[in-house]
């Protein structure tokens, strides 16, 4: 066979490297596998060098990039045939939560299936900006009000059903990545600035309506220094492994904070402080560069899509992903109050992990499932 | 569908797709502003501040430990001491800070030549994998010698502390693990239970018995201390102290000399046996036969040992006193005796013929005398354990009647006794058995009812009990463990229409033992009190549905050997029940146990109420 024989669509395939067979972004790969390498050298360090531990946080990457490689597989097109449904039933288990969910640490968030537990506040994550997207898939930039004003009671009805749990904090995230969807659909700016100028105003009401230990973290994370030996202790002894790191930091598995128990959950909420005294300033400015190198990816990726609906989700799971970023690090760095929310792919693996891996793994698929555009 | 033009105009959606992008860039700005802002924000931590908190870091040496509270201790009624802590010794390691991990391995093997060397290496090898800065206690423990043959050399193993601890101890062993229980350690269903800021720093628990039920008491409040230790944690001093607060001493109703002593005299015999003051429902002995050591669970119980009593066919774990249900036979009989008189279906004079045996609907009834007691009273019938007597009685009362009358003395209902899990019994009554069977009595079934048989089950417990208030005329009591356990209240009475009834059916088991015919009257002969009693045989139809190997099967079809009494007769100071398993008849083996027992009790308390009165006397002087 000579080669001019080869027909143009066959050499298209023929060149076909694996990862673009598998719907896989390059780029994007090489960001999420070097800060899960970083994730699982701080975790080992954090536990005390604990083989047991480390073993099962790389059983759940693995099983977390595993499912990334499965969305990547799904189009566009059928996420956005089921969107509706997706979102019907995670309502529904959301109001199961509510009438029959298992109680832990005072809120009820755990559906029980058998042996098998599961947050439906963690399938909202991804569901909620989706179906938002959804709604806007065929509208103008900007869109109508009408419109506008269904998101945004799609988006209040999901948060309360959370925030009813009780889950502020987690209630409050998943109104923010719908949010998000209408800020990328064109929400005028008035509006916008409307909008934050009201929430500032209604503080002091949200103030009256909050839990006692919501009340409470607020306070110590106004003032940590108030109760030292109770909730402020945490925030204080962050600081301490952050500041105590310095430039260079102390080295890995150099950190006596983590190791002599003054910090609290180092492998998880806390691992940010670890990484910032093993690996001082240096360590944080290169995980913080990764880190916009991977929300660069996400935001390419958001550009090059071809419909509203793909670049909305794109968009919207990226500034997420920011979102969570910059909460857990303001958090144990003392910028904000103390919400329980791990580092993005870097702590000890929980059920936060698969939801983001799942994330990226739609980005992936959009990136990849691309129509011709012969038409 | 004017949506679906959009697609279409393509300057249009050139447009829309400026503007997304245009909010893309805006997002981005907004991230890469805020990422620089928490790199301000680390600056001003690590750079700007770092020596002050390098300065906290190095200086943060003030921790705050829990200290357990002693847990109390359990005495019995004479203030012997039941259950006691004791200090033991053990190593806790920290491998961050050892220096020749192996190096005091073999020190370890040398020291503890007591410990297999193979169980030691097992130890290690997972040692090695565990967190490196937390501190793990070896789970052997040390003797008195060789923790100071290590306290001499500890200064060649950095890392290694030797810590002591308080060890549950009981000293008696065996003897009444059924009333005292046994502690063991905290498994994660009690853990998801507790309360956490009660129990941090305790491993240990009540699992059974008198430990279990006043596990509150007994466990007392943590307190915490404030530690100074160096940057790499070993400790320097102690800063501030609130102590623990020690859990309470309790003091048991039981007489662990009698207990023992009772205990003894089952020897091999499986069965139990319960004595109470019948004054004020204090338990002086709960022998449930066999018994197992509860120190083997203190520190948890190795699987050789827990299999060989969980599948020992004498089944040591069960509490055969509250949880062993017997057919209670004869025993019964003065309780259905003073229903009948109470309620006229017979007087205690009017004389039945007995030819050995009734007839009713086809079927033959037997005495267990064969050739039958001829003419017998109410007294006699009592004293020689007529059978056919309280066959007729039976038909004639019916079963609910019987069932009223043994009610008030708590058959079928559990006690309230201080230990968790009472087994109620049966007491079978016409609704008994339309709610629990869905079928309607029989007559027939009444005649096997009315000697004990049937489908009555009691617990010894329950047999004690009722004993106890037939003893004292009809006052209720409430059997406990705990001495001083119960608030003084006004005691209940069961009513009677004629005072002389109780009498009537006491004098009847007063002629068990002392009459010319009575089943026990051989060991009621030549003693210094007047007791009364009633023996009982309970034909088996299996206790459980174990099954029993071949050779044990024929045992385990012998008869159940009971017996109740009470003395003195007059002004009764102890009632006791007895239940030997599968060792024939009342009188054989229960009757002689239990008199034996009384016996001895009331022969202890003599001699400590001549002690007293030498005492006052030399007082007097």
């Amino acid at each position: 066979m000579k080669l001019d024989d080869i027909q143009p669509q066959q050499v298209y395939r023929h060149n076909k490297g694996i990862l673009e067979a598998l719907h896989i972004d390059g780029w994007l790969l090489i960001g999420l596998l070097l800060l899960l390498a970083t994730g699982t050298a701080v975790v080992y360090s954090a536990s005390g060098g604990d083989e047991a531990v480390i073993i099962r946080h790389i059983i759940r990457v693995g099983f977390a990039l595993a499912l990334m490689i499965i969305f990547a597989q799904i189009p566009p097109n059928i996420i956005y045939l089921f969107t509706p449904w997706l979102f019907l039933i995670g309502i529904m288990m959301l109001v199961a939560v509510i009438l029959f969910g298992d109680i832990g640490k005072g809120a009820q968030r755990w559906l029980n299936f058998g042996p098998v537990k599961f947050q439906p506040s963690e399938l909202m994550k991804l569901v909620l900006p989706i179906t938002v997207a959804w709604l806007f898939a065929h509208s103008q930039f900007p869109p109508s009000y009408r419109r506008l004003l269904i998101g945004a009671v799609i988006i209040g009805f999901t948060a309360s059903l959370i925030v009813v749990q009780p889950d502020l904090g987690t209630s409050l995230l998943i109104a923010m990545s719908g949010l998000f969807v209408l800020f990328f659909a064109g929400l005028p700016w008035k509006v916008i600035l409307a909008a934050i100028t009201a929430a500032v105003a209604s503080a002091p009401v949200a103030w009256h309506f909050m839990h006692a230990y919501q009340k409470q973290r607020v306070l110590t994370f106004l003032d940590p220094e108030s109760d030292p030996l109770g909730s402020g202790y945490h925030i204080i002894q962050s600081k301490i492994a952050i500041g105590s790191g310095g430039i260079q930091g102390k080295g890995f598995m150099g950190s006596t904070q983590a190791h002599l128990e003054f910090l609290p959950e180092s492998t998880t909420d806390f691992i940010f402080s670890v990484l910032s005294e093993e690996f001082g300033l240096l360590g944080v400015i290169t995980l913080l560069t990764l880190y916009a190198f991977v929300i660069a990816r996400g935001f390419y990726i958001a550009s090059q899509a071809q419909d509203n609906f793909t670049r909305l989700i794109a968009a919207s799971l990226t500034m997420t992903l920011f979102v969570y970023i910059f909460v857990n690090i303001g958090m144990v760095s003392g910028l904000l109050p103390v919400v329980g929310l791990p580092l993005p792919l870097v702590s000890y693996g929980g059920s936060s992990l698969v939801t983001l891996m799942i994330s990226f793994g739609i980005l992936m698929s959009i990136h990849t499932h691309k129509r011709l555009l012969t038409d | 569908m004017s949506e679906q033009l959009n697609f279409n105009s393509d300057a249009e959606t050139h447009q829309q797709k400026r503007r997304f992008r245009f909010r893309l860039y805006f997002a981005y700005g907004f991230v890469l502003l805020l990422f620089a802002f928490l790199i301000a924000r680390m600056a001003h931590l690590q750079w700007i501040n770092y020596e002050r908190y390098h300065g906290l870091a190095e200086g943060n040496r003030i921790s705050v430990e829990t200290i357990a509270p002693t847990r109390g201790k359990i005495f019995d009624r004479n203030h012997v001491l039941l259950a006691d802590n004791q200090p033991v010794f053990t190593l806790s390691m920290i491998r961050e800070n050892m220096d020749d991990i192996h190096a005091f391995e073999l020190a370890l093997m040398n020291l503890l030549d007591q410990t297999k060397p193979e169980k030691i290496e097992k130890y290690f090898k997972k040692f090695r994998k565990w967190n490196r800065a937390k501190s793990y206690s070896l789970p052997f423990s040390l003797t008195e010698e060789q923790a100071a043959r290590f306290s001499v050399m500890s200064y060649q193993f950095p890392g290694v502390t030797l810590t002591a601890r308080l060890k549950r101890v009981y000293p008696h062993k065996s003897s009444a693990v059924h009333a005292l229980g046994y502690v063991g350690r905290i498994n994660m269903k009690e853990l998801k239970k507790l309360d956490e800021s009660v129990y941090r720093g305790t491993q240990i628990i009540g699992k059974s018995g008198i430990e279990r039920f006043y596990e509150s008491r007994l466990h007392g409040y943590p307190g915490v201390q404030q530690i100074e230790t160096n940057a790499r944690g070993r400790i320097l001093r102690k800063l501030e102290t609130v102590p623990a607060k020690p859990g309470e001493d309790l003091h048991l109703t039981i007489d662990i000399k009698l207990q023992e002593y009772a205990e003894s005299l089952f020897g091999n015999m499986r069965g139990a046996l319960v004595a109470i003051d019948p004054q004020n429902g204090e338990v002086l002995a709960f022998v449930s036969m066999p018994t197992f050591d509860p120190n083997l669970f203190v520190d948890g119980i190795d699987q050789k040992n827990y299999d060989r009593l969980l599948y020992n066919p004498d089944r040591p774990f069960i509490n055969r006193v509250i949880n062993g249900q017997y057919p209670p036979g004869s025993t019964i009989k003065p309780f259905i005796a003073l229903g009948a008189i109470e309620n006229d279906y017979i007087s205690p004079t009017k004389k039945i013929y007995d030819p050995g045996y009734i007839d009713f609907a086809g079927i033959r009834y037997r005495d267990w005398k064969r050739t039958g007691h001829g003419l017998v009273d109410m007294n006699s019938a009592i004293a020689e354990s007529c059978d056919t007597y309280f066959y007729e009685l039976g038909l004639s009362m019916g079963i609910d009647a019987i069932h009223d009358s043994m009610a008030p003395f708590g058959f079928g209902s559990i006690t309230h006794i201080d230990i968790n899990g009472e087994s109620k019994g049966i007491l079978p009554s016409q609704e008994w058995k339309r709610m629990t069977k869905g079928k309607s009595w029989y007559r027939g079934e009444t005649i096997n009812s009315s000697i004990g048989q049937g489908y009555h089950l009691t617990t010894p417990l329950q047999l004690a009990k009722a004993t106890a208030i037939l003893a004292n005329r009809g006052k209720i009591i409430q059997p406990h463990i705990l001495r001083w356990a119960i608030p003084p209240k006004p005691a209940e009475q069961i009513e009677i229409k004629k005072i002389s009834n109780w009498e009537d059916v006491i004098q009847g088991m007063k002629d068990v033992m002392h009459g010319r015919k009575g089943t026990a009257r051989k060991y009621g002969k030549g003693l210094p009190f007047k007791m009364a009693g009633k023996t009982g045989t309970a034909q088996v139809f299996s206790l459980n549905s174990a099954k029993y190997n071949a050779s044990e099967l024929d045992k385990s079809l012998h008869d159940h050997s009971l017996f109740v009494g009470f003395a003195p007769v007059d002004k009764p100071q102890i009632a006791v029940a007895i239940i030997a398993e599968n060792a024939g008849s009342g009188s054989k083996t229960a009757a002689p146990l239990a008199v034996k027992v009384i016996k001895r009790y009331l022969a202890d308390k003599m001699q400590s109420k001549d002690n007293q009165k030498i005492k006052q006397k030399s007082k007097n002087k």
